[in-house]
């Protein structure tokens, strides 16, 4: 059967009226998978048996007429961030290439409660360090759109194989736009949720302040269902928000946009943003506007300091994170060594890519004497003022809206040698991280040599149903087909 | 900002990482310009703000309570090698 397109709710369906098991389901998503990602590259582990029976049990207990779970049979992937009990969780490093988690991330416990079945796990930028999916100890995943080109990152796997069709929808972790970059760069809807509204717990840390763990789907509809699965207070996360969380985001988000308003920042239009990307994401404001938004230009002075106080308290608290990979208790270990300096020396150098080292010296230069009251105090001091102006903007508009990537989907290698040019590419993501609010890629067009091109929208600490409801609106009046076609593609 | 090599080498030592000269020059030359526009921090008015905001979310406490792991066999998978019911280690003191 062709599952290329199928939507959760197709699925759900299509189980419930028996016009397909839930084996012929997962048998046939892991054909494509065998067909396609030889070319993709987006798994660094399947779980084909695994899945297969887990798939034959969804299939007793239809048999059986027993009450099904919210994601019942559903095929998702999962970034090779989050623990998964019995099943190796890489975190697309060296470091970590035969670590097997004793226990399951609390998403992974949730969607496994609720009968998904996990296809595997997906590639991405070591430690979630990176915005192209190369830092990957492993493998560059590639974009589906194009094969030339990165799928973006960190979560580079997830976009690409939710794009490719590998699974009804994926999740990955965002920390400065890992989620959001990608589904714009793959032609997704991608959702950075409210930081506390989903555990952490049994995500491998990065910057532990903003890490937050959503969803990638094909549809504003699949990735709130998506959301609404993984969301919820968990007590094995101490920053795990206690209330305030809706349901139905399904009824919610279909209620219209009359009267909704929409700020444009006029700083996220300007110097260094594609033209096509402009105007792709002005049009749609401009749709917005006449299905009945409010739109208004306003300033938000914030894209170039947050950008450096997102890298230097990132990297601050990634220095922090990793410094308990030192080859003794679990992860890397160098073969040689003559004492125990030399052990956790050797281990950490051989063990961490690039890209990881980059990132730990510039947090350890941040947090070194001399240097903390010029760099971190004042990056934490700027985080405050960004949730000040965030707070101030919220108080007149529902949402705010600007381009998720200022640039289009790059090739594979054009950035590398550059670390600097290569976190510009997060200058519109960074700040929803700072500020701990929620926000949503989705597409917004493509460009005119066939890229997928990606809208953000911002929203006020857990509005996530505002989000899907403006996106939902936008989606309906752009009609696009984001469904690559992998035939042919080498 | 100019970030030296001797800099580099020193923060390499706080890491716990180890470079050769070439490495280094090249991350003393990336730093420099990666710091440079970090320097943009510096332009910014944050007087009058307060570092750490606590309000955000109330202090939440869990009741001091042992829970016993169930599966604690699983917990020695990741270890290097083991003897008998110990996990062996290298030498870490000479």
């Amino acid at each position: 059967m062709d599952v290329a397109g199928l939507s959760i709710k197709d699925i759900k369906r299509g189980l419930e009226n028996k016009a397909f098991s839930d084996e012929e389901l997962v048998g046939s998503y892991l054909d494509r998978i065998k067909e396609y990602d030889h070319k993709i590259k987006a798994f660094i582990t399947v779980c084909g048996d695994e899945a297969i029976s887990m798939a034959q049990s969804v299939d007793r207990k239809i048999a059986k007429g027993e009450k099904l779970g919210p994601m019942e049979g559903i095929p998702v992937g999962l970034k090779d961030n989050m623990c998964t009990k019995g099943v190796r969780t890489t975190c697309g490093s060296k470091m970590l290439s035969d670590f097997v988690p004793p226990y399951d991330s609390s998403v992974a416990k949730k969607l496994k409660e609720q009968g998904a079945i996990t296809m595997g796990k997906l590639n991405m930028d070591e430690f979630a360090m990176g915005s192209s999916n190369e830092n990957s100890a492993f493998f560059a995943t590639r974009n589906p759109w194009d094969t030339e080109r990165v799928p973006g990152g960190s979560s580079g796997g997830s976009a690409a194989a939710a794009s490719a069709g590998f699974a009804a929808v994926t999740f990955g972790s965002d920390t400065g736009g890992s989620i959001r970059m990608p589904a714009s760069f793959c032609g997704l809807v991608g959702v950075k949720p409210t930081y506390g509204a989903v555990s952490r717990y049994g995500l491998v840390a990065f910057g532990s302040s903003l890490d937050q763990i959503g969803p990638l789907g094909r549809s504003v509809e699949d990735a709130a269902y998506a959301f609404e699965a993984i969301q919820g207070f968990d007590p094995k996360d101490s920053t795990s928000l206690q209330s305030g969380y809706k349901t139905d985001y399904d009824g919610l988000m279909k209620q219209g946009i009359k009267g909704m308003r929409v700020g444009i920042p006029k700083e996220f239009f300007g110097e260094g943003v594609d033209r096509e990307v402009r105007e792709s994401v002005l049009a749609s404001a401009l749709i917005l506007e006449k299905a009945g938004a409010h739109v208004e230009e306003f300033s938000l002075p914030i894209t170039e300091t947050g950008l450096s106080a997102y890298y230097i308290i990132s990297s601050a608290e990634a220095s922090s994170n990793l410094g308990r990979y030192d080859g003794v208790r679990y992860g890397y270990r160098t073969d040689s060594f003559k004492n125990y300096e030399e052990l956790v020396l050797k281990s950490r150098t051989e063990g961490f890519g690039d890209e990881v080292k980059r990132r730990i010296m510039l947090g350890t230069y941040v947090l070194s004497s001399g240097y903390y009251d010029a760099y971190y105090k004042k990056a934490m001091l700027f985080r405050q003022k960004v949730k000040a102006l965030y707070k101030s903007a919220f108080e007149k508009f529902d949402t705010i809206i600007s381009p998720t990537v200022p640039v289009l989907p790059f090739k594979l290698g054009e950035k590398t040698s550059d670390p600097l040019q290569m976190y510009l590419a997060d200058t519109f993501t960074v700040n929803v991280n700072i500020a701990g609010i929620p926000a949503i890629s989705m597409p917004s067009g493509f460009s005119s040599t066939g890229l997928p091109i990606g809208v953000q929208f911002m929203g006020d600490h857990m509005s996530e149903d505002k989000l899907f409801r403006v996106a939902y609106a936008l989606e309906k009046e752009l009609k696009l087909d984001m469904m690559p076609n992998l035939e042919g593609v080498e | 900002m100019i970030v030296t090599k001797k800099e580099v080498a020193y923060i390499a030592g706080l890491a716990n990482l180890m470079f050769d000269d070439v490495e280094i020059e090249t991350m003393a030359d990336e730093f420099s310009k990666i710091l440079n526009h970090f320097d943009n921090i510096s332009k910014e008015d944050l007087s009058g703000i307060e570092m750490y905001s606590f309000a955000d979310e109330p202090l939440r406490l869990r009741p001091d309570k042992a829970v016993p792991f169930e599966e604690a066999g699983a917990l020695y998978e990741n270890t290097k090698s083991m003897q008998d019911t110990a996990i062996k280690i290298p030498k870490v003191v000479d």
